[in-house]
């Protein structure tokens, strides 16, 4: 699992993670991920090269975004392909975090 | 380790690191019946979900303790059924589907127990039966290419 991250316009966090968001990619990315959501203001995910989202993938996402929250800030979901989709729909996810597949409108939701 | 053909059951420790040898077992069986990537998508995480409640819940993290992966065709079904010797636990009565309805806030989700909605949103079907000393889920999907 690739993860990094950049900084954008606006106080925005974009991260883009890259590989299987299975049991193995998620402990990969849960420290940086939490790391990230201790500073992030507004945080982007990108999951455009996410091929696959599991539970544990979802927990990896999520506490990251609770975190942001907390603390005042946003967080969107950018890109995810068809079947990280309806794992995220079928977690309700997509209720809590927006989800976009363009990024201009993902960008001004959380400016 | 030497590579199972798909007919033959696939036998696991019960450790995570496990899982991608169950995983490489599925690919073969999915590329044998020509099954396209939506159900290869389904058969993946519902195996990872299904294993990892066994390793992480049924046999609390210990190593050392068998898992019996079996498939076989029925109709237009592929059916995969899981044995292990762990205590009794039937992943329909579970509390993890307590998180069900709609979630009012971000905040308020719980982030653990999404791994027994997602098999039953991802498979076609989802039973439980207690063993004489284990447990068996079984669960089926699109068997045929499409």
């Amino acid at each position: 699992m690739i993860m990094s991250s950049e900084s954008l316009e606006g106080d925005i966090t974009r991260v883009l993670l890259d590989g299987r968001l299975d049991i193995e990619g998620a402990a990969e990315i849960d420290l940086r991920m939490n790391v990230l959501a201790g500073s992030a203001k507004f945080l982007l995910v990108d999951l455009r090269n996410v091929s696959f989202l599991g539970s544990m993938g979802l927990r990896s996402l999520m506490v990251p975004a609770q975190a942001v929250r907390r603390r005042g800030g946003k967080v969107a979901l950018f890109g995810p392909v068809p079947m990280v989709e309806q794992v995220l729909k079928a977690s309700n996810i997509d209720k809590v975090i927006p989800i976009f597949h363009e990024l201009d409108p993902a960008l001004a939701v959380l400016r | 380790m030497p590579t199972q053909d798909p007919h033959d059951p696939l036998l696991l420790d019960s450790r995570l690191s496990e899982l991608s040898r169950a995983q490489q077992w599925a690919e073969k069986l999915a590329d044998r019946l020509g099954l396209n990537q939506k159900t290869r998508y389904a058969i993946r995480l519902c195996l990872e979900e299904a294993l990892a409640n066994i390793i992480l819940h049924g046999y609390r993290s210990e190593a050392g303790h068998p898992i019996v992966v079996r498939s076989w065709l029925s109709g237009q079904a592929l059916f995969l059924a899981i044995d292990d010797q762990a205590p009794a636990f039937d992943p329909a009565q579970s509390p993890q589907q307590a998180d069900a309805s709609d979630p009012a806030t971000l905040e308020s989700l719980e982030p653990g127990g999404y791994g027994i909605r997602l098999l039953r949103h991802f498979a076609e079907s989802l039973a439980y039966e207690r063993l004489p000393n284990g447990n068996r889920i079984t669960m089926s999907f699109p068997g045929r290419p499409g």
